[in-house]
């Protein structure tokens, strides 16, 4: 091993581990060196109180900090952007006792994990509706659907946005989050227009409906879905509305599964 | 014609000798919470702002509010682009990918200058997000060389490298940090971003004199000053970014001026950050400064 990485594997093992095997290497005996591990702490526990302003306020500063920690020793940072940090922190969390104690918290994190990587994904251009109607009737049950970059499905049991929202902003919550009767479906995005983040309730046919289709399904899927809420009679109306308000948010990009082309005549 | 003056110009000599976007005067880091006043569409460009930097990195991801501010900022001022993962002196290898997506941002904005640190940020696959030292010694130099020359190569333009803060040295050093950086320059071609905060910063914490740092350095490789605060602990310095540039640093920077010139030059606050109008007038210091040493010396500069 060279120098060079030599010293860097020892510089980063004290970051890491608070290893002491790099000191014989420095110049006056390294004095000062306990400020890059502090800060090393320090700036990453900022990054993600940032991210999960929630999760912070739920678990309170100190378990907040001790929680960091232990994720950041299990999933140190392999990526150049500090904003990816806190990508593994919603499944870990889950898989961790607290988290397995008290789901709220790994609700809470998959909301504003969901919220930050809505609010940088990349732009596209949403489906224009009139495509829709270039679309054959024998094409439609194969046909499927590209969804914008931001768009992410989340299922909760509780009701976070008063909370998370109070804690984003700093100030105290009215209200603990509470647990719904079941669990629901939501969808997190971000408005073409103004560029802000937007949330809502999912229906039960809808959520199962987005499952199928952003798992790669086709509109024969979607039906199927919805006909396992609605009478059969009623699922080619909903769909159609389904679709309307996808297509009005901007939600649906691109099609798939027929060449436009071809139909074109 | 200064060596630098030629570059500019277009040297055939050099792969990086395009006209980029015309750069001179004071400048600002682009923080959000700033953004209402820069993009306040009653105004236009600021009188006293001739340009912005951005963090490279902030504007990686394709798409939303981040990358609408930042071209309409662009279409009102030149965009610097200043890196802190480019880990040049990592011995891991160079990260394709983070190049790919530097080199993307830079073609969008083509900056007047493109910067990153003399440090590494991880190895072994990791990143610690902090800008880590490196060995002054000539292995890590000629390693370091050798990767400018590759992202230059890859960005197709020419990089300035800053010298960081530094809390440690190593019993390895070889040089001091002003020969290795004007000895990067000469085996990479590449340029100097000059942090005069840093210097005094790094003075205090390995007790070398600033002045004769500054004298160290190659005159026409400066491509760009930064000015910042810094949080004095008594027996050493860290280079905070949270508080107004200190008196002694206002002293060196125009120690600066008076070997280096009109350099392009700014002012760095990333916590604590204050109104716009409190830097801006903080950056109408660092104006008045160069001014009255220029006056006061015009002396020939050294190239």
């Amino acid at each position: 091993m060279t120098t060079l990485a030599n010293l860097q594997t020892l510089f980063q093992r004290h970051l890491l581990e608070g290893d002491a095997a790099l000191a014989p290497y420095l110049a006056r005996g390294g004095a000062f060196l306990p400020v890059y591990r502090n800060a090393y702490g320090a700036r990453l526990r900022e990054i993600m109180a940032g991210e999960f302003p929630g999760v912070a306020a739920l678990l309170g500063p100190d378990r907040f900090e001790a929680t960091v920690d232990v994720y950041l020793a299990d999933h140190p940072s392999t990526h150049r952007n500090a904003r990816w940090l806190g990508r593994h922190f919603t499944d870990w969390l889950g898989a961790t006792d607290i988290g397995r104690r008290h789901p709220v918290l790994v609700d809470m994190a998959a909301y504003e994990w969901a919220l930050s990587f809505a609010f940088d994904a990349a732009d596209a251009d949403a489906l224009p509706p009139e495509v829709f109607a270039t679309v054959p009737p024998d094409a439609w049950p194969g046909l499927t659907f590209a969804f914008h970059p931001s768009l992410r499905l989340l299922t909760l049991g509780h009701d976070l946005v008063d909370f998370r929202k109070a804690a984003a902003e700093e100030r105290d919550p009215d209200n603990a989050p509470t647990a719904l009767e079941k669990t629901s479906g939501w969808a997190v995005w971000r408005d073409a227009e103004s560029l802000t983040v937007q949330h809502r309730p999912l229906a039960d046919d809808e959520a199962d409906g987005l499952s199928a289709l952003t798992d790669g399904g086709d509109f024969s899927n979607l039906c199927d879905r919805i006909a396992d809420h609605l009478d059969a009679s009623l699922v080619a109306a909903r769909a159609a509305e389904l679709l309307g308000h996808w297509v009005g948010a901007g939600w649906i990009v691109d099609l798939g599964g027929f060449t436009l082309d071809a139909h074109a005549d | 014609m200064t060596a630098s003056a030629k570059r500019e110009a277009g040297d055939p000599a050099s792969p990086f000798g395009n006209a980029q976007t015309p750069f001179a005067g004071f400048g600002l880091g682009l923080r959000v919470p700033h953004y209402a006043d820069i993009l306040d569409a009653r105004t236009g460009p600021h009188p006293d702002v001739d340009w912005f930097e951005i963090i490279s990195e902030n504007f990686f991801e394709a798409g939303g509010l981040p990358r609408r501010n930042l071209m309409r900022v662009r279409e009102r001022y030149p965009v610097a682009m200043h890196g802190v993962s480019l880990s040049i002196g990592s011995s891991d290898p160079l990260d394709m990918d983070y190049l790919h997506r530097l080199k993307t941002l830079a073609d969008l904005l083509n900056p007047p200058v493109l910067s990153d640190h003399l440090c590494w940020t991880g190895a072994h696959g990791l990143n610690m997000h902090d800008l880590l030292p490196v060995p002054l010694t000539e292995e890590s130099l000629k390693h370091v060389a050798g990767r400018v020359r590759q992202v230059q190569d890859i960005l197709g333009r020419r990089i300035a490298l800053e010298n960081p803060s530094s809390y440690v040295a190593f019993d390895c050093d070889e040089m001091s940090e002003w020969d290795y950086l004007s000895e990067l320059t000469r085996q990479a071609d590449c340029d100097l971003l000059l942090d005069v905060n840093n210097v005094y910063v790094s003075s205090v914490n390995h007790d070398f004199d600033a002045v004769a740092y500054l004298d160290g350095l190659p005159a026409d490789r400066i491509k760009q000053i930064h000015l910042a605060g810094h949080e004095n602990n008594g027996d050493h310095i860290v280079d905070t970014h949270d508080a107004p540039v200190t008196g002694v640093v206002w002293t060196l920077y125009g120690k600066a001026v008076e070997r280096f010139g009109t350099v392009p030059t700014m002012i760095e606050r990333d916590g604590k950050i204050p109104a716009f109008d409190i830097l801006v007038a903080e950056l109408q210091t660092a104006r008045r400064l160069q001014r009255g040493v220029l006056h006061a010396a015009p002396k020939e500069r050294a190239a």
